[in-house]
């Protein structure tokens, strides 16, 4: 009898990498005339020059961007590293203070953290019950001396979305640099780095069917935020990011790139739809809830909290069938609870409960159907062994 | 596969995938005795069930709320007493069921939780004998 194929809803960790990005990286590493370092002034240098100017073009006008404005980096840690640590330390003696949320994705929040070590004051906005951070706590964090204000677009637990538009403007008003995390949102939802008040937005390429281990910080032209490089050598990527660039990186970027903004409108509706489907074909498995606000969210993220249900239990009983993240206790060695789980108010029996489902441009009608079967299975034979009382008080 | 799923044991697996005497005990009247054991900001609860015919556990059955390594262990418990000698139960402890199931160290706080329902039951055990 044939093994069926796990069902992989995990794209919010990582998309699978897209069949043609991987034939068009594995031509360019075989490529005799695509060795050079792109650096490198001879005709072969020039060649490989001309490959990454193709492909910082397409990852550019993902996000309505200019080529010139878009920094190569290692990933988005690193490009929101980059973002936060670098316009920060920038910012001079008499601007020292941060804005930032108690949700943001460890990139940003041990980034904010260092800078806090460092003697800058940081203000965390904590986000409403629905995940949401709004604008207004925005503009009652700010003050006369704050530097930097960097969010998440979409977040990467709940999947909840943050209006950088209009923080952005918020944020032009009064002279401060914003930066964006939209590593959950470039690729599934419209992202427009142009938006007036957007200095810097951050992503990479393993969340929309491209390569691991590349990624982009937009640093905005005119004006052009003050920010410091963090590392050294070379000077490439406007003195921003030194170190050689990797072509086939890069041409796998932009490829998957191109595909995610040529198919960005019919899969942002497509997934949002087959979202929506696994919801409510989770409803049968009642009591249940979903953690962060069904809109205004990322297409492909929910998270859902089974009553009774210990996460990594779940997963371990889905894990040659579905693969998915727990929000639980113990998914990492620190044993620690979700912490924008946490954020949103959740207990820690809640939280363990939960799991995150995300849902990309490889998903189908069919993975979300037996997704849900799987999960209202799983989730059964979990809740015919608790203790009586159980299902009551751990929700 | 995740970090944490790939530190299971084989152990643990099997008695995961089967849960062999979970549930409750049928209804056959005898001596029954139970205990009960909970810390939710561990993340696990255990209820153990027995039925005792003259110095033997003639059954036990477990309920249990945790991760994998806690319904595991809850099974390897039950598994032990049904048909041991009610002495055999003092000696289960939970050093014992991790070095069993090869558990990771920051699971030993859920192993304790099954080692209290097992002691509260033998606390039952001497309030009924």
């Amino acid at each position: 009898m044939p093994v069926e194929e796990a069902v992989y809803l995990d794209y919010a960790a990582a998309a699978p990498l897209d069949p043609r990005v991987a034939s068009a990286m594995a031509a360019c590493l075989a490529d005799p005339a695509l060795q050079a370092n792109p650096a490198s002034t001879h005709a072969a240098g020039r060649d490989a020059a001309e490959h990454v100017a193709v492909a910082r073009a397409k990852v550019a006008r993902l996000v309505n961007a200019e080529p010139e404005a878009m920094v190569f980096t290692s990933g988005a840690t690193e490009s929101v590293n980059l973002a936060v640590l670098g316009a920060a330390r920038a910012a001079g003696k008499e601007r020292r203070h941060v804005v930032t949320s108690r949700i943001e994705h460890r990139a940003g929040l041990d980034a904010c953290r260092q800078l806090e070590r460092e003697g800058h004051s940081v203000s965390w906005l904590a986000p409403g019950r629905e995940g949401l951070i709004e604008v207004e706590q925005v503009a009652a964090a700010l003050r006369s001396d704050t530097a930097l204000v960097s969010l998440m677009h979409a977040n990467n637990e709940t999947g909840a979305v943050t209006d950088i538009a209009a923080v952005a403007r918020l944020c032009e008003a009064r002279g401060i640099v914003f930066h964006a995390d939209a590593a959950q949102s470039v690729g599934r939802m419209p992202v427009d780095a142009a938006l007036p008040g957007i200095a810097l937005l951050s992503f990479c390429a393993h969340k929309l069917g491209g390569p691991k281990g590349v990624g982009v910080l937009y640093v905005r032209r005119r004006p052009r935020p003050a920010i410091q490089p963090l590392q050294f050598g070379g000077g490439h990527e406007r003195g921003l990011r030194s170190g050689t660039l990797a072509l086939h990186q890069l041409v796998g970027f932009g490829l998957a790139c191109e595909l995610a903004g040529a198919e960005l409108a019919e899969e942002t509706a497509r997934v949002r739809s087959l979202r929506e489907r696994l919801w409510q074909g989770l409803q049968a498995a009642a009591p249940l809830w979903r953690n962060g606000a069904a809109e205004p969210s990322a297409p492909g993220i929910l998270s859902v909290g089974f009553a009774g249900i210990e996460g990594e239990s779940l997963l371990l009983e889905l894990d040659d069938a579905l693969h998915a993240s727990s929000g639980a206790a113990c998914s990492s060695a620190s044993g620690e609870p979700s912490y924008v789980l946490r954020a949103l108010g959740r207990s820690d029996e809640a939280i363990q409960a939960s799991l995150r489902l995300s849902l990309g441009r490889g998903t189908t009608a069919a993975d979300v159907d037996r997704a849900a079967a799987l999960l209202l299975r799983a989730v059964a034979r979990l809740r015919a062994v608790l203790p009586a009382g159980a299902l009551e008080r751990i929700a | 596969m995740s970090p944490a799923i790939s530190r299971y044991s084989s152990t643990v697996r099997t008695l995961f995938r089967e849960l062999d005497g979970a549930g409750d005990l049928a209804n056959d009247g005898g001596t029954i005795v139970s205990g009960e054991a909970a810390a939710l900001d561990r993340g696990a609860w255990v209820r153990f069930a027995a039925r005792i015919e003259g110095e033997r556990f003639e059954d036990c059955r477990f309920r249990a709320f945790g991760c994998p390594h806690t319904l595991a262990a809850a099974s390897l418990v039950a598994g032990r007493l049904r048909g041991a000698p009610l002495a055999a139960a003092s000696s289960i402890d939970a050093a014992g069921i991790a070095y069993e199931l090869d558990a990771p160290a920051e699971k030993m706080g859920r192993l304790l939780v099954v080692e209290d329902a097992l002691r509260a039951l033998l606390v039952d055990l001497g309030r009924v004998q």
